[in-house]
């Protein structure tokens, strides 16, 4: 008897399951993106702006009444993954919020180590992606989906040669990197051919290199002081920059170093302290004295968080701003996630003259790179990071 | 089903435990066919009603990890997952195990008749049928597999060296970045081109020559393993350790200077080759060959030069001969592993292959139990199971997972499940009940 | 020439951090023949710890309630960081490696690497992803002499080192805890049975390993005053490779072994294309150990190794 009235409850809930789920899924009324971001392992820093910049637009937005496309609106839903900076990780973390959680966009991931595997199933599985921090060709190389909100390497590079060839009229380099991370490899390495192509074979004098997580720069830098060089070029991170700065001076080294975007930091100065005041790096925005809209981010982040954003914050925040001019342009959501996915694809190649706080990007059919300026800053007597220059493609 | 009458008054944990017995004895009598059938048609289910259902249940989605991830962001939806779980696992679960078991007890029986070899692959075939129906819903789960089994090969590779010839080895991620690369190179030369080109083959030899990859790579990482080898096994001591953690680094070192690999960029677009079956094949002869190998003499051998290597030299084992071999033949299955992992992520960066590798590697062999396949394979299987389903927990994570290792090791030294061997026929046959406990455990009839 | 004697000045700071944390490891694995991978991680919880007593005490003083000159409240942040790190080395003993001593070997290996990374995500955790500055306790104050430049936190950093080494040498061949750890190294099994009593010469080799690992961290601090919580994992590793190099319960071997690792280091990165310095200088620790299996001053043992 008992045996038979658990069928009988079983049998008809999935009767009722059958007959409900037949009603099929309505037009959404959110509209899912996807963060993929290195929350826990080597670069949590990165991973902690990432999410604070992401959780700050999209509350702007859904205070504001949502996102307006096509004249409804859409609440936005934050589906923020942890990749743990693993390739692996960000691979699996790009396949569930596609397959699972159906997201329309993904914003991430940052570096070009979990960018390029990510960008690959982001590709396969027609689904738009923008990374707003990697530099490797690779992660936008002959994947129409995939982007970026940052400039490329190629360009920064020589941006950093003529600066320093203009304002100081140096002519012998010195450069030092780290070989097993590829945004500073990279750069050292279009910066080293920028320089040879202005100055001659055998200007760069010294190329020295060193691995993640090394601290102690004193036989590269004793080198560097030995070769007879005029000034610093190291596009490294911030925490190794102070090392690298301070480990200089006290070898002695009294030319300038210069850097490049990964120096932008709120960190620095605390880290490096007065060894850094008077270099000068390229980035994306200079922090003091930003005007409008950048200055209205930097303010709300500042006030909620407790300090400046670093650089990967508002990239990441014009990532999201991207993502949503595209999907206005896009005018409407369907509710179909592979024919929004395609539309969002094709108004993003198609932005031009986005104004966004990291500078005014716009983007070529057929490339996921953005082509955009690069500022020069200066780090001011008191610390600061003053505007010294612009400069352009 | 109505909990047994007891006679004197039944404290609640008595009849609680009196359940849990029986409950015990129905699963006991269930051979690995009947679970088989269970899982074959728990997936059938769920491709067939799982969307609606989970519509029916609040759900946007099918469950992907048995809703462990999304309970732990909504805990919300924690009944609604529960449910589902519940219809379409748990219940038909039960369902076969209780009505089947006679019938896959008396099929596993029959299946014995043949050569082992045929119920073998029976079962295999059922197995992959289960993870092909179960993956087919969605493909974040297709990865999670793949990745799984990939584990598995190189837990159970790193088994063979730490766990059955008792020495401790750290050049793993150095063996699996051999692999990785070597099997790029070659599919990447051959079919893909771009920085790396040697001759264009046609796409349709692709599947042929991969097998051909993995192997040397494999091959390569059992020439690297023998560069450690040699300097390691003159003499008994912990030099090994670290012996295999300089080959470690070197390994690492190396692929960031080879600039036409891409150096610290890493080496991307390989060919989509290693699907679903493929990778399958590979685990599941990596599994057969493995537990051949350590139950040979040769595997006796193993154990005998870890337990007291003075005696078995006297005993007349070449020890020295043992340890290499054994050494370039688990060196030999990372680099399939590695060439595996490469062709399902798509992409190989030397930085992966690095300290953090090691610490996971290390986690999946003594967390699943030492001197034992089953072992290695619940322990890859386990390990990345909660890893991906612990994921919404993000930093939380990575204090539950180190400590659940610990309580492990504190309360299981050797892991889960160690120094048990894997006995095929044991696993396939059926499992009739002795006479006296089927009588015991009678379910009075209603 | 002195580009020489500059690296020569290098090495010996790089080569201390090294044979400090090396000590640790090797005084564990001498007496109980276990790897405590969690030691790296000790060192980085020295080095936090050494921070926040030094930002107290520079605080308190700038606030003029207590009136300390800095070479007062250089000593006072490394002997506070030392005795507070070596209970912390006591309480992972006492978790992750006492409930672990008739298991096999390499079970507490795991432990400890697992203690590792719970601290690195703890403190990742409680102290946000914000890497801290090690506040500058004495000023530097930069000598040249001929072309080789020396700062007095250089100095400072080797001297001291040496002087713990010496310290640690000196209990060890004179004391009678110390002959006791030395017996345990000797022979792990016999010695326990003559009275030695097993668990508190754990507990001690534990907190003085730890207590070294929290001086390295404090020197590392003043020296590369950026402090990250996966500072310990790199130094870890290496500086396991330099205590078994060194050879199983010696000091001076493990002393000379960490020094080595430091010269290898700056004087690879000097000579040779600095991109392969992993690869040259392990290549030429692996042709070291090639030659001499036991390393620099360790005997072939014969205990029994199982796992």
């Amino acid at each position: 008897m008992e045996r038979k009235s658990k069928y009988l409850v079983i049998s008809i809930l999935m009767i009722c399951a059958i007959l409900l789920g037949a009603c099929g899924p309505a037009a959404p009324q959110t509209i899912k993106i996807g963060v993929n971001a290195p929350i826990t392992g080597d670069i949590p820093k990165v991973g902690e702006g990432t999410k604070f910049a992401a959780e700050m637009w999209a509350e702007d937005i859904n205070a504001a009444g949502g996102l307006e496309i096509g004249g409804k609106k859409y609440q936005v839903e934050l589906i923020i993954e942890d990749n743990e900076s693993k390739a692996e990780s960000a691979v699996a973390a790009n396949t569930k919020m596609i397959t699972q959680d159906e997201v329309l966009i993904i914003i991430g991931p940052q570096a070009s180590k979990q960018a390029v595997p990510a960008g690959q199933v982001a590709n396969d599985n027609k689904t738009p992606m923008i990374s707003p921090w990697s530099t490797n060709p690779n992660t936008t190389l002959n994947r129409p989906w995939v982007f970026r909100a940052c400039f490329l390497d190629d360009f920064q590079g020589p941006a950093v040669a003529n600066f320093v060839t203009e304002e100081f009229g140096f002519t012998k380099a010195a450069v030092l990197y780290d070989i097993a991370s590829d945004y500073p490899k990279g750069l050292a390495e279009f910066f080293k051919k920028a320089w040879e192509g202005l100055h001659g074979a055998g200007s760069v004098v010294a190329y020295e290199s060193f691995t993640t997580k090394d601290t102690d720069f004193s036989a590269q830098l004793t080198k560097i002081r030995d070769s007879g060089a005029e000034f610093l070029f190291t596009p490294q991170y911030y925490n190794e920059v102070a090392l690298i700065a301070q480990q200089a001076h006290q070898l002695g080294f009294t030319g300038p170093i210069v850097g490049s975007d990964s120096w932008g930091s709120a960190e620095l100065i605390p880290l490096c302290g007065e060894d850094c005041y008077g270099a000068f790096f390229t980035t994306h925005y200079a922090a003091a004295g930003a005007t409008g809209a950048t200055k209205a981010f930097i303010d709300a982040y500042n006030a909620k968080h407790g300090y400046i954003p670093d650089d990967v914050a508002a990239l990441t925040w014009d990532a999201f701003n991207l993502a949503k001019k595209a999907m206005e342009d896009c005018g409407k959501i369907t509710g179909d996630i592979a024919a929004d996915r395609a539309c969002v694809k094709d108004a993003l190649s198609k932005v031009t003259g986005f104004e966004g706080i990291t500078g005014t990007m716009t983007f070529t059919p057929g490339s996921g790179d953005p082509s955009k300026c690069a500022v020069i800053v200066k780090i001011s007597d008191k610390g600061e990071f003053t505007f010294y220059k612009q400069s352009c493609p | 089903m109505k909990p047994p009458i007891d006679n004197s008054t039944p404290t609640p944990r008595k009849g609680i435990r009196r359940l849990w017995h029986s409950f015990r004895q129905l699963f006991a009598q269930t051979p690995l066919l009947g679970w088989l059938f269970g899982f074959l048609l728990a997936s059938i289910l769920e491709n067939l009603i799982g969307y609606p259902l989970a519509r029916v249940l609040g759900l946007s989605k099918i469950p992907v990890l048995f809703g462990v991830d999304i309970a732990l962001k909504t805990p919300l939806l924690l009944p609604a997952t529960l449910l589902y779980d519940l219809i379409i696992y748990i219940i038909p679960l039960f369902l076969t195990v209780r009505y089947l078991t006679p019938f896959a007890n008396r099929l596993a029986a029959w299946l014995l008749r043949a050569p082992m070899w045929v119920s073998a692959l029976i079962h295999m075939a059922l197995l992959f049928l289960v993870l092909y129906l179960w993956t087919g819903i969605n493909d974040y789960r297709v990865l999670v597999a793949k990745l799984m089994m990939v584990s598995i090969i190189i837990t159970l590779s790193l088994n063979v060296v730490n766990g059955y010839m008792g020495e401790f080895s750290c050049s793993h991620p150095g063996f699996i970045a051999l692999g990785a690369y070597i099997a790029s190179i070659i599919t990447v030369g051959f079919f893909v081109g771009g920085n790396l080109k040697f001759v264009i083959l046609p796409a349709y030899l692709a599947p042929l020559v991969f097998p051909l990859a993995l192997i040397l790579g494999g091959v390569v990482a059992a020439l690297g393993a023998l560069l450690v080898a040699i300097p390691s096994f003159r003499t008994r001591g912990d030099y090994l350790a670290i012996i295999s953690l300089a080959f470690m680094f070197i390994v690492k070192s190396m692929f960031e200077n080879l600039e036409i690999l891409g150096g610290a960029r890493g080496f991307g677009d390989q060919p989509n080759l290693a699907t679903l079956p493929v990778v399958f094949i590979w685990t599941m002869l990596c599994i057969w060959i493995i537990n051949n190998f350590v139950q040979s003499t040769m595997g006796k051998a193993l154990n005998a030069v870890r337990d007291n290597e003075l005696a078995a030299d006297a005993m007349t084992v070449d020890t020295r001969k043992t340890k290499m071999v054994t050494f370039l033949f688990a060196a030999f299955w990372a680099g399939i592993a590695g060439g595996l992992l490469a062709h399902v992520i798509r992409y190989v960066n030397p930085g992966t292959f690095g300290l953090q590798k090691l610490a996971e590697v290390l986690a999946m062999v003594y967390f699943g139990g030492l001197n034992s396949v089953i072992g290695s394979i619940v322990g890859a299987i386990g390990y990345n199971l909660l890893s991906e389903m612990l994921r919404p927990l993000e930093l939380i994570k990575w204090l539950i997972i180190p400590l659940l290792l610990i309580l492990v090791m504190i309360f299981r030294p050797t892991g889960l499940i160690a120094f048990r061997e894997f006995d095929l026929h044991k696993i396939l046959q059926p499992k009739i009940p002795a006479k006296m406990e089927e009588v015991e455990n009678v379910p009075p009839s209603s | 020439m002195d580009t020489f004697l500059q690296n020569v000045v290098n090495a010996l700071q790089w080569g201390s951090f090294y044979a400090l944390i090396a000590l640790g490891y090797s005084m564990v694995y001498g007496v109980l023949m276990l790897f405590n991978f969690a030691h790296g991680d000790i060192f980085m919880v020295g080095s936090y710890i050494g921070f926040f007593i030094a930002t107290g005490l520079i605080g308190l003083s700038t606030l003029g309630i207590i009136s300390l000159p800095g070479w007062v409240i250089l000593i006072l942040t490394i002997l506070i960081a030392m005795i507070l790190t070596s209970f912390v080395g006591m309480l992972v003993e006492r978790i992750g490696y006492r409930p672990l001593r008739n298991a096999p070997r390499a079970s507490a290996a795991i432990t400890g690497l697992m203690i590792g990374i719970i601290f690195e995500t703890a403190n990742l955790y409680l102290l946000g992803a914000s890497r801290r500055k090690f506040p500058e306790i004495i000023d530097t104050s930069i000598f040249q002499i001929g072309n080789v430049s020396l700062t007095n936190t250089k100095i400072f950093i080797v001297i001291i080192s040496l002087l713990f080494m010496l310290a640690l040498n000196q209990f060890i061949q004179h004391t009678k805890w110390g002959m006791a750890i030395r017996a345990m190294a000797y022979d792990f099994t016999v010695v326990p049975l003559m009275g030695v009593p097993v668990n508190t010469i754990a507990a001690l080799t534990f907190g003085l390993g730890s207590a070294l690992a929290a001086a390295a961290g404090v020197f590392y601090g003043m020296a590369y005053p950026v402090l990250d919580p996966y500072m310990g994992i790199e130094y870890g590793w290496k500086s396991f490779v330099a205590a078994i190099l060194g050879g199983r319960g010696s000091v001076i071997g493990t002393v000379i072994a960490g020094f080595l690792m430091g010269f290898l280091d700056i004087f690879v990165a000097t000579y040779f294309p600095s991109t392969m310095r992993n690869l040259i200088s392990f290549s030429i620790i692996l042709v070291i150990l090639t030659f001499r299996p036991h390393g620099f001053f360790g005997r072939a043992y014969s205990a029994q190794l199982r796992l």
